[in-house]
């Protein structure tokens, strides 16, 4: 932001560098170890008075007088030339910290670069003293040159004390210097058997060529026991969190990591070739090949040692970005652009915000990325995400993989660049419309309180049965709704009936083929391990059926159910309707029969960021392109092959590595539980906290087509943050319940939530929410502005779900309904979708036996507050129905 | 926008400004010196090549010579350009980025520059490409020059600057400033007289002939010299231009003695006498190198001074610095001493 930018989109001035850099130091370590090498094969011939040796000494300085001085000389400069181009402040606070430093260098280099052309151009007039006092005055030099560059190379990477006192031999003498210059002292040594052969195998005599080949490979393997300890005391000498960011996070050191691996035995083996007994054109080809490796080598270590201090060009002083850790936090709060010096826009309009964000792009990202170029290419970075997705990337940006450095700049900014690079991907992102439900009447079953014996209650255990809908590519919640029923024989003492009763469903028509719909049963295989019937749900029930009963809580029940939101017909509703009746086994005499609703959604909006279309008539569920995105992002960041399995037809289960109650998966051991992944991450990406972010990911959304929070607490504008905490929150509950993994830590890092962390109290997904009581302390109305958050159910068994009255018998859901749509409900599908059983039952659409109409099981008046404290009263929110 | 806003905020500097200013001119001076010796005796071989084999026999010492000037040329730049780096980099890293194509690409070209000139000593006389590697030696270096002279300059004159907004490919140069082709031929010409005296030290014991034909070139090349001066200094801004004829006593004196001395160095070269002609020679390109530097602050004038660089002392390390340099210049003279004279007793 001090300096303009070299505005280069194809080849940016980073490749330039790294380019240079890397033809650069293959010859630079040549240049040291090669000096050694010639001292001491020059003094080997001397004191053997092998003059055959002798002369391959000459022909070896000249090939290395051409390639160390000529090109190793011009290029080292050239690294100077294009890391001022590419990073100038950096490169400023290099030349002003070590300016002696450098001046020293260049003293000896111009040692070198004159003992070597006496060495060269003097060889045979010079006494054999002075021709080795020359090649050791070489050796020295070149080594001493090492010496210094190497402590200005390692600032950048451990800068140490020298970011507290600014001292020059705080930065110089700083954490990695020592092990990096043994480590590439060894390095040197290699390369000088290495570069060795190229003229050994040029020899024309056979026996000598063998033995100067021979000769060479004893320094390529000699250091290698000192490449491995120099090279373990170096990478310990990291401090450990640019370590684990660097070798663990970032997936691109992991590649070079692998080519330094490969490349490191494929040298050492194809060496060998060298000393068999093979022809001298083979030779010839194994020695050009042998440089390629050693080049991509040497390339492959630096650029792990480059990427080393990421998101810094210098350590924990300034962001590869060029800007200056201390200036963070003013800029953030001033904005970029007013302070970038060569920016024309300073503040971000809505006429300007495309041209602003290519000043940002320019100033910020250029030094790494490219626009459709050869390194980094922002287009194939950011390739299917939409713009939310993009800017979900730039707030994000630093915080987890923090590799790259946060986005610096105020939100204006940060959205300027999001536009900008969303419009390189030449399209539109198809603008959000408001989903209209068709609202559909339903016809209440009847009731007569005069003569009806039976209640019959069924409910949904969940207020909303959510399914991922992606099943060729991933799922982490497959169909199958679950219900609950009771049937109550009605009297003075109503007797709850069990035995010798039956309780049938039927879905409602139209819903009975889900497999038409959906490719779960297709991949059913892959994702629960066993073939699935189609229309079938993974308990083996049916839509139509009966319903099971569980003697240990007392409850008939029905699990696993393949509901889905789509209809044959095409019309998508999300809340389909059952009907159940109660008959007499023996008699099959019809006791009672009710309607309820089975809500299902299969609104995840992942398409808002990661793109594509709702899979089902543009309406609902995952698309190819949405659930394409999200498993190459995936694979990108933890290194998976999720793509892959899916193309081949074999589409995974999240959870079958991430824990998750609810699907009774254990997950694999060190993953953070599902939950805790998808909150931890996506908190740390998404720029939202309140409503607007839950809604992104659950059905909740007003423009949605499902709006699942849609009981009387939604009516009365109590949203989801009051009960389960802003998004940061909610996160964070989760991921302290973590065990302090590695990755729960790290998804933490940057989270800010409103309560302080260490008020906050962990919890486990599913099993530890928040309770009623919480806010109806005693079953009374809540006190105002208070909040459900951060007081856990201390197991399941303790969950509103599962809860039962005083009696034990009755449990809550049986009267209020489900969570999320308890009575009254305000389904948009239809007035009463929610609330059948209290109007069917009682007329109104408050909870059974709310209004005192306790005649509904006990056909008389009762007094008291038998089932629950505060019952006993008139329904509060009435006025709701109104609105 | 204002020119003296866009100028980037330099870093703190580790010793008294005049130190790295003396030092930068001084190895610029030997800098420039080799590379005008270089392009000189390139262009003089290049004018006298024939196919005969006393030619090549000759000049074959000139061209070994070359290779070796172009190592030690190079090398000098170092010194010149980290000290020019100190003082003016936040200016200079600005220039180069504007120009960053052009700029980059001395790189590469130098490489190619370098290698044919080796190519053009192990081929002389050899090979018919190596008249082509020596033209190439020399159009190189045009080119290096050019965007030497082009860089220093838009470094000197942040009020080009502006340009970039309309051009952030890095292929900004100042064809519109009217100082450039003079600045320019004033390298190419001194090239010449430069080469021309070099070419007759060569030959001052050997033949008295060319010695005396390279003062005759040294003393051509000098005038025209003077005349393209006299040009450039007429491209000069205004005010610029008054401080050297008065305003600036300083810059008066050594712009004047420079002149007088480059006379006086023509006269003595025509006249044949090699070492008033070099001693003249010599005080022109102290002068020359002053008047260079004087340039340079009076355009920065109105936008930099090096009086705003703060100072952070670094003394221990350049006294380090110093005794290195000190053991360096005499490890180097102990090398020639034993590689040339102990050599020649041998």
């Amino acid at each position: 932001m001090n300096y303009p930018i070299w505005e280069l989109y194809f080849l940016n001035s980073g490749t330039i560098v790294a380019l240079i850099a890397v033809l650069h130091v293959f010859v630079s370590h040549f240049a040291v170890g090669g000096g050694v090498f010639l001292w001491l094969t020059d003094l080997k011939s001397f004191k053997e008075g092998n003059i055959a040796l002798r002369n391959y000494v000459r022909r070896h300085i000249w090939f290395f007088l051409l390639l160390t001085m000529v090109f190793g000389g011009v290029s080292g400069v050239g690294i100077w030339f294009s890391i001022a181009l590419s990073n100038p402040w950096a490169t400023s606070v290099l030349i002003h910290t070590f300016v002696f430093a450098w001046a020293i260098e260049w003293v000896f280099f111009i040692v070198e670069i004159i003992s070597l052309l006496i060495y060269y151009y003097k060889f045979d007039t010079l006494s054999d003293r002075d021709r080795l006092k020359i090649a050791f005055i070489y050796a020295v030099a070149a080594w001493l040159s090492l010496f210094v560059i190497n402590g200005i190379i390692t600032f950048m990477l451990t800068p140490g004390e020298w970011l507290k006192t600014g001292s020059f031999w705080d930065g110089f003498f700083n954490p990695t210097n020592l092990p990096s210059l043994f480590f590439r002292t060894a390095i040197c040594i290699m390369f000088a058997g290495l570069f060795g052969f190229v003229t050994a195998v040029f020899e024309k005599n056979q026996i000598l060529r063998q033995q100067l080949l021979k000769y060479c490979i004893k320094w390529l393997y000699v250091p290698v026991p000192f490449l491995f300890i120099f090279g373990f005391w170096y990478f310990y000498s990291i401090p450990e969190n640019a370590r684990f960011t660097n070798f663990i996070l970032n997936k691109q050191t992991t590649n070079a990591v692998n080519v330094f691996i490969i490349a490191s035995v494929l040298v050492y083996i194809l060496a060998l070739i060298l000393v068999s007994k093979t022809s001298q054109l083979i030779q010839k080809i194994a020695v050009f090949v042998l440089l390629l490796i050693g080049l991509s080598w040497i390339g492959s270590f630096e650029y792990m040692r480059e990427y080393a201090r990421k998101p810094y060009v210098i350590y924990g002083y300034m962001y590869s970005s060029s800007v200056l850790v201390h200036d963070e936090e003013r800029i953030n709060k001033e904005g970029f652009l007013k302070l970038a010096k060569w920016s024309t826009i300073k503040e971000v309009t809505e006429e300007n915000k495309l041209i602003a964000g290519k000043e940002i792009f320019n100033l910020q990202c250029l030094s790494c990325h490219t626009i459709r170029g050869i390194k980094n290419d922002i287009v194939e970075k950011t390739e299917g995400l939409t713009y939310w997705g993009i800017l979900s990337q730039l707030y994000g940006q630093g915080k987890i993989l923090d590799y790259m450095p946060k986005f610096i700049g105020n939100e204006k900014e940060m959205k300027a660049l999001a536009e900008f690079i969303a419009s390189l991907h030449n399209r539109k992102d198809d603008k959000l419309t408001e989903f209209k439900p068709l609202k559909e009447n339903i016809t209440i079953p009847s009731f007569n309180p005069e003569k009806d014996e039976y209640v019959l209650l069924v409910w949904s255990t969940l207020g909303e049965k959510c399914i991922t809908d992606s099943d060729r590519w991933f799922s982490f919640l497959y169909p199958g709704s679950s219900f609950q029923a009771i049937l109550i024989k009605r009297g003075k003492k109503p007797e709850i009936l069990s035995e010798g009763i039956e309780i049938q469903y039927v879905v409602q028509k139209g819903y009975e083929n889900p497999s038409r719909h959906s490719d779960f049963w297709k991949y059913s295989e892959s994702l629960t391990g066993k073939k699935i019937a189609e229309n079938t749900g993974v308990t083996g029930k049916t839509l139509k059926g009966v319903l099971d009963y569980n003697k240990d809580k007392k409850i008939f029940y029905v699990e696993g159910l393949p509901v889905l939101p789509y209809r044959d017909d095409g019309v998508f509703n999300p809340y389909p309707i059952f009907e159940a009746k109660a008959v007499d086994k023996k008699t099959g005499k019809l006791l009672q029969s009710t309607l309820f609703v089975a809500p299902v959604s299969t609104e995840l909006r992942c398409f808002i960021c990661h793109g594509g279309k709702p899979r089902w008539n543009g309406i609902s569920g995952i698309s190819d392109e949405t659930a394409i995105n999200i498993l190459k992002i995936h694979d990108r960041n933890h290194g998976t092959k999720l793509l892959e399995s899916a193309l081949k037809g074999k589409p995974q289960m999240c959870q079958k590595c991430h824990e998750d109650f609810i699907v009774k998966s254990k997950g694999i051991k060190g993953h953070n539980s599902f939950s805790a992944s998808m909150h931890g991450w996506h908190a740390n990406y998404i720029p939202w906290k309140d409503e607007k972010a839950c809604n992104f990911c659950h059905p909740n959304d007003a423009k949605g087509n499902t709006k699942c929070n849609r009981d009387i607490h939604a009516k009365l504008g109590i949203g989801c943050t009051q009960c389960h905490g802003k998004l940061d929150e909610h996160a964070s509950s989760v991921l302290l319940s973590q065990q302090e993994t590695t990755t729960a830590k790290l998804l933490l890092r940057n989270l800010k939530p409103e309560t302080p962390l260490y008020d906050i109290k962990p919890r486990k997904p599913w099993i530890q929410q928040p309770d009623c009581l919480n806010c109806h302390v005693g079953f009374q109305k809540p006190k105002k502005n208070v909040r459900a958050f951060n007081k856990w159910t201390q197991d399941e068994t303790e969950l509103y779900r599962n809860r039962k009255d005083n009696s034990g018998k009755i449990p809550c859901t049986g009267c209020h309904s489900s969570p999320h749509a308890t009575y009254p409900s305000f389904n948009e599908y239809g007035e009463n979708r929610d609330n059948i059983q209290p109007i069917q039952y009682q007329g109104i659409p408050f909870p059974i036996s709310s209004e005192m109409k306790c005649e509904v099981c006990h056909k008389v008046k009762m007094q008291g507050n038998y089932h629950h404290s505060n019952m006993f009263r008139s329904f509060r929110n009435k006025k709701t129905l109104r609105q | 926008m204002n020119q003296i806003y866009l100028i980037p905020q330099s870093e703190p500097i580790p010793a008294p400004s005049e130190i790295f200013i003396f030092l930068e001119q001084l190895f610029f001076l030997i800098h420039i010196i080799i590379i005008n010796s270089i392009l000189g005796l390139s262009l003089i071989i290049l004018y006298k090549w024939n196919k005969n084999q006393d030619f090549f026999d000759a000049n074959k010492s000139i061209v070994k010579s070359i290779p070796i000037l172009f190592a030690v040329g190079i090398n000098m730049a170092i010194p010149a350009l980290l000290f020019l780096q100190v003082v003016f980099g936040h200016l200079f890293y600005t220039s180069s980025i504007l120009m960053g194509t052009f700029w980059i690409l001395i790189i590469p070209f130098l490489i190619i520059a370098y290698y044919s000139s080796y190519f053009h000593y192990k081929k002389f006389g050899a090979s018919n490409y190596a008249k082509l590697s020596l033209f190439l030696v020399i159009l190189i270096i045009f080119y290096i020059a050019f965007m030497f002279v082009n860089n220093l300059s838009m470094m000197e004159r942040p009020e080009e600057w502006i340009s970039y907004f309309s051009n952030r490919k890095g292929t900004i140069l100042l064809w519109n400033v009217s100082s450039i082709p003079p600045r320019f031929l004033h390298f190419i010409v001194a090239s010449l007289a430069i080469g021309g005296i070099v070419y007759g030290v060569y030959f001052k014991k050997s033949s008295e002939e060319k010695l005396k034909e390279g003062l005759k070139i040294f003393a051509y090349a000098t005038i025209i010299q003077i005349i393209i001066g006299f040009w450039f200094f007429l491209t000069l801004p205004e005010n610029v231009i008054k401080k050297f004829i008065g305003k600036d006593i300083f810059a008066t004196s050594v712009f004047l003695f420079g002149v007088v001395t480059a006379f006086l160095s023509v006269f003595f070269s025509l006249k044949g006498k090699l070492k008033l002609s070099l001693i003249f020679l010599t005080l022109t390109l102290v002068s020359m190198i002053i008047n260079r530097y004087n340039l340079r602050v009076f355009h920065l004038s109105e936008s930099f001074s090096v009086s705003q660089l703060k100072i952070l002392p670094q003394w221990d390390v350049f006294a380090v610095f110093l005794v290195i340099f000190i053991l360096g210049i005499s490890v180097i003279i102990y090398m020639l001493k034993i590689s040339f004279i102990k050599g020649k007793k041998g």
